[in-house]
């Protein structure tokens, strides 16, 4: 009480330190706004929740190209990288599969190189680590006589997130005059 | 409250036996009972002469007066100090939201903001089948409603490729039909959104076998009116 009221003489015969207390206070109150702002930017759930759309998105797209790329002459480089962009059932799939298909890929001689045209997460599920991606691709097909090909292809996956990393753990073409919608 | 600050300060009572609380003799003492603190002292007697603090000169500036002006040197130093620091503190803050906020991946909607998301997503694949559906009885329908849904570079390249097809298309009576089978929202910022759409389309000649065609679509819209239209339409 006396302070409050040492204070408030001090205000009315010395105007500067009234003010700067006054702007003190001004200074503080836009601190703890900004601070607290701050706080709930750093925690938004939506932008952390962006930011695995993104991640998703681009190893989607990364890993679906993968797939789709591989030069008969460097069989393991390609193979093995199939097999770190992949996670679950596709992954044992191309596990177990690995040297008939590097066989059959052997003997035609072919080179196939993807390129991803767009992509676009259509499914998020950020605490479970699940999410479903469109891409559309186009992959150049190199036969072994050097006759190239291309062929545009639509494809959906679905990823599953391993130790942080997005992985795609299916991978197949968009039925084409099916009935499914979304 | 503050008479007992006031009692305890209070020289003892003149005459026993009264009441010191209500001692009628001493009324200036009992309405300014703060007074007798000497940095209160200071704070008085520098109000008749207009000076702000520094008066080594004053007619009484004795000890307590020079310690009550460096008291109130340090307090508006710090106080000035403290006001620097939470300003600078703020703006750091303000600054570090707005790094945060303005971040590519927060800018952008799609999936974050569920709502906006399915009805951009809606809106553009219903687009997509009402203006390439047709029947060899009219694009007239089909054109009603692109005048509707399309605008900018999109309804300038649906008017080009019509007005090359429609003769043949009534005169080889075909029949179109596209449904949007997968829609994805690329970004969506605002009123802007770029989406990947993939189309089935399913065509016959008169009484012919129909076939089933795949498209990929990239697709720009702008919501317009709070409606969403097309502005430009890339074959993928």
């Amino acid at each position: 009480m006396t302070r409050a009221a040492r204070l408030l003489r001090l205000g009315g015969s010395r105007p500067l330190p009234a003010l700067a207390l006054a702007l003190t206070l001004v200074a503080g109150g836009f601190a703890a706004w900004a601070g607290q702002d701050w706080y709930r930017a750093a925690h938004d759930e939506q932008a952390a929740y962006a930011v695995q759309r993104d991640a998703a998105l681009s190893a989607g797209e990364q890993a679906v190209q993968n797939l789709n790329t591989l030069d008969h002459r460097e069989l393991k480089r390609g193979l093995d990288l199939w097999e770190s962009s992949t996670t679950g059932e596709l992954h044992e799939q191309l596990a177990s599969g690995r040297d008939e298909f590097a066989a059959q890929v052997k003997e035609a001689k072919t080179v196939s190189t993807a390129r991803v045209l767009s992509g676009a997460v259509t499914e998020l599920d950020d605490r479970a680590g699940r999410a479903r991606v469109l891409v559309a691709l186009r992959v150049t097909v190199q036969a072994a006589d050097g006759a190239k090909s291309d062929k545009d292809s639509r494809m959906l996956g679905e990823l599953t997130r391993t130790d942080g990393r997005w992985k795609l753990s299916a991978l197949g073409q968009a039925p084409v005059g099916g009935t499914s919608t979304g | 409250m503050m008479t007992p600050t006031w009692l305890l300060r209070r020289p003892a009572p003149p005459e026993p036996g009264t009441d010191p609380a209500q001692d009628p003799a001493d009324p200036s003492e009992q309405d300014t009972p703060e007074q007798d603190t000497p940095e209160q002292d200071a704070g008085d007697r520098d109000a008749p002469d207009g000076d702000t603090g520094d008066a080594p000169d004053a007619p009484d500036g004795d000890a307590p007066v020079d310690k009550a002006v460096a008291h109130g040197r340090l307090r508006r130093a710090a106080l000035a100090g403290t006001a620097a620091a939470l300003v600078l503190g703020g703006c750091a803050f303000f600054y570090a939201a707005h790094q945060l906020r303005s971040a590519a991946p927060a800018r952008n909607h799609a999936l974050t903001d569920a709502e906006a998301t399915a009805r951009v997503a809606g809106d553009v694949g219903d687009a997509l089948a009402r203006i390439f559906s047709y029947t060899p009885d009219g694009t007239a329908a089909a054109e009603r409603s692109a005048s509707t849904v399309l605008d900018g570079r999109a309804a300038r390249q649906y008017e080009t490729l019509f007005a090359r097809v429609r003769d043949d298309l009534t005169e080889q009576r075909v029949t179109l039909s596209t449904r949007a089978v997968r829609t994805g929202v690329v970004e969506l910022d605002g009123d802007r959104a770029r989406l990947l759409v993939f189309l089935d389309q399913t065509s016959h000649r008169d009484k012919g076998k129909a076939t089933t065609a795949a498209a990929q679509l990239t697709v720009t819209a702008r919501l317009d009116d709070d409606r969403w239209r097309i502005v430009d339409i890339k074959a993928r």
